[in-house]
């Protein structure tokens, strides 16, 4: 007998035959090479025998002859096991249907959650994400991935600070931060105005609290300007919190250097676009094939993990846009040079200052063009303000 | 046994050359495991079956095995794998009289 499997293959039939000579038949078809396997007898003229698919038009033909009857009982193995399938068929596409719907749909986007942020700041965000394309009902990997949506965010709302996305099952969670929290009013404590820094003073606007300081003086870091002692001399004195501005002409110096030649890269607006999906450390490229032929380029790479319910998969989807990109040279003149130094100079010390001073009057102390530079020193004056409070203590009222 | 010259050679070179005798002599290789299977090779066909009893027929004679619950494993022209529970394993010789 051949092996049982192999014979599964190929699919084996149960005959039932009767009648008389059957062991005459059985000698017959033995010797046509038909292979026969658990013969059993049941009563006096009938038997049941095992042969192959193959062999079923053979043995029709040689019992036809030997005046015996034939018939076939049971149909097994894979032919059968094929046959059946395909009948029933609808039930497979079903199976099959239903893990790849359980699969797309483990890969949409079924929320997004903001936390942090005030209703105004949140629409804004639903916009923007809108404008991305992550809604509700997209595809996961429609979208860029959690670092691409963050960092997106980050850039065309103004008002986050700083914004977390993450991605928890078919849910993106955006923790935000915004820039100008609601602020507690905080009760002040008795307090002083010093000088942050050396200033001439300009121009004195207190609303609580001593002057001790007049508009053109000099002052120097860590002098009193506003105290917070009122009251007559010689009576008792109250504490309060100084408040006000003390607004002051300050001075600062700054040194740039421009260089006057300065290659940029700029995208010319060629791309090609590359999808693969990944399997552990496999890519598959499935889309966008050949090479892209560019000189200089840079490709950019956004990999979308792939969910089956809960389960994060072995398997990744990835987008690659790889594109062009060109040297431009920018010259500038010597006076443009000049002048986009200036600029830089400006913007260095609006850095270091308030947000609310302004500058005054600035001049070029230095200028040297050496080497392919711009070198600028130059001196700026700003008015801003330099009150900051120091909180009394007992020590110092004793 | 010996009746024909050729039969007597065939005779004396198993004897004297160390051969099996089956090949030498077209008798049946019967191989039994306990009483649940046997394998006879070399038979010249199936003579009757039933589930207690299998006949078959040798080049010369014939061998009867009487038993119970008989099937037939595999059966090719000149071989046979029967199993069952095997009792009697019995040499029908053709001039002493067997019953058919």
């Amino acid at each position: 007998m051949k092996n049982q499997w192999i014979i599964f293959l190929y699919g084996r039939v149960t005959v039932k035959i009767s009648g008389r000579g059957i062991e005459r038949l059985l000698n017959v078809l033995t010797r046509n090479g038909i292979d026969i396997w658990n013969v059993k007898r049941h009563g006096a003229d009938t038997i049941t025998l095992k042969i192959k698919l193959a062999d079923v038009m053979k043995i029709r033909h040689l019992a036809r002859k030997s005046g015996c009857r034939i018939s076939f009982l049971e149909r097994s193995g894979a032919p059968f096991l094929l046959k059946r399938m395909v009948k029933n068929s609808g039930f497979l596409i079903g199976a099959a249907m239903f893990i790849v719907i359980v699969f797309l749909l483990s890969n949409v986007i079924w929320g997004i959650e903001i936390k942090g942020a005030k209703p105004a700041t949140e629409y804004q965000i639903r916009q923007e994400l809108d404008k991305m394309g992550v809604k509700i009902g997209k595809f996961q990997f429609s979208v860029d991935n959690a670092e691409g949506i963050q960092r997106k965010l980050s850039n065309n709302v103004n008002q986050l600070t700083w914004v977390g996305v993450e991605l928890k099952g078919t849910t993106y969670h955006l923790q935000v931060v915004e820039k100008n929290e609601p602020k507690q009013p905080k009760k002040l404590k008795p307090r002083n105005l010093v000088a942050k820094k050396k200033a001439v003073i300009v121009r004195m606007d207190i609303d609580d609290g001593q002057k001790k300081v007049d508009v053109h003086d000099y002052v120097e870091p860590g002098q009193l300007l506003v105290s917070g002692e009122i009251g007559q001399e010689g009576e008792e004195t109250k504490l309060v919190a100084a408040k006000g501005e003390v607004w002051g002409e300050t001075w600062y110096k700054s040194h740039v250097e421009l260089p006057i030649k300065t290659t940029f890269h700029s995208y010319n607006g060629k791309e090609k676009r590359k999808y693969y999906i990944l399997i552990g450390g496999l890519k598959i490229p499935v889309w966008g094939f050949g090479k892209h032929g560019f000189k200089e380029y840079k490709t950019e790479k956004n990999v979308h993990k792939l969910h089956f319910l809960k389960w994060e998969l072995p398997l990744s989807y990835m987008d690659k846009t790889i594109r062009e990109q060109e040297a431009l040279i920018r010259t500038y003149t010597n006076k443009e040079a000049e002048k986009k130094a200036l600029e830089l100079a400006k913007k260095n010390i609006k850095k270091l200052v308030a947000e609310d001073a302004i500058i005054k009057d600035e001049k070029i102390l230095h200028k040297v063009i050496k080497n392919g530079k711009v070198i600028l020193d130059i001196h700026f004056k700003m008015i801003e303000n330099i009150a900051v409070g120091k909180p009394i203590t007992k020590e110092i009222h004793e | 046994m010996a009746k024909t010259w050729v039969g007597r050679v065939r005779s004396w070179m198993a004897k004297n050359m160390d051969l099996p005798q089956d090949v030498m002599m077209d008798l049946p290789r019967i191989t039994m495991i306990g009483q649940i299977h046997i394998y006879i090779e070399n038979h010249r066909g199936l003579l009757s079956f039933s589930d207690k009893e299998l006949r078959l027929l040798l080049k010369q004679g014939q061998l009867l095995i009487k038993g119970k619950s008989f099937v037939i494993k595999t059966i090719l022209p000149e071989e046979i794998l029967l199993e069952g529970k095997i009792d009697q394993v019995i040499y029908i010789n053709e001039n002493s009289g067997g019953t058919k």
